[in-house]
């Protein structure tokens, strides 16, 4: 897809790498762990948390120009849907690389869905129908 | 855990806008090595960015 994932905690690098060493779950890892002791990135995307110096459960997607194009902040007790992330994620490089007034409505999977809608006078009020496809 | 969030200060990042740039010492498990990440490698190289924070290590993400 052209993207990198990094993932990112106030953890120390050292810490990730002795965290994926010994979880099971990580032995297949493939995306970069970012380290940020410091909290200076954390801070920056507004996951950090004063009181407890852990980042919050956020996700953002940044585009090839440096543009923020998508972002999601869950509390501590709710896990992310990593399907969810990952349809978002298609349609925002989906929608770059169309360019144009396309746009992905909630219910749009991949490419070739035909869900795809171009908003515009013509769709005031009739939302349902254009949903409907062609 | 805590159960309130105090959040910083900083002006929050808004959807649309440049990102500052900024850079991070990464573990890469696919190199078993140190490494480092910068948003301006990431635009130099056209590539998209996930950037995925979690509270801590060692538990659930």
């Amino acid at each position: 897809m052209g993207c990198d994932i990094v993932t990112v905690s106030t953890d120390t690098q050292f810490t990730h790498l002795a965290w994926q060493r010994s979880e099971k779950e990580l032995a297949n890892v493939k995306y970069s762990m970012g380290a940020d002791p410091t909290a200076k990135v954390s801070r920056m995307f507004g996951v950090y948390n004063e009181d407890n110096g852990l980042d919050l459960r956020g996700s953002f997607l940044i585009d090839p120009e440096g543009r923020l194009m998508g972002s999601e902040m869950n509390f501590y007790n709710l896990g992310r849907n990593i399907e969810e992330q990952l349809r978002k994620f298609k349609a925002n490089i989906y929608m770059a690389k169309k360019g144009g007034n396309e746009v992905c409505p909630s219910k749009w999977k991949d490419e070739g869905d035909k869900t795809l809608v171009n908003p515009g006078a013509k769709m005031v009020g009739k939302v349902h129908e254009a949903l409907q496809g062609p | 855990m805590a159960e309130t969030m105090t959040a910083t200060t900083t002006p929050p990042l808004r959807l649309g806008q440049k990102v500052p740039d900024f850079e991070l010492v990464t573990f890469e498990p696919s190199k078993g090595d140190f490494g480092k990440f910068s948003l301006r490698d990431q635009i130099a190289n056209k590539r998209w960015t996930l950037l995925f924070f979690y509270p801590a290590d060692f538990t659930f993400v």
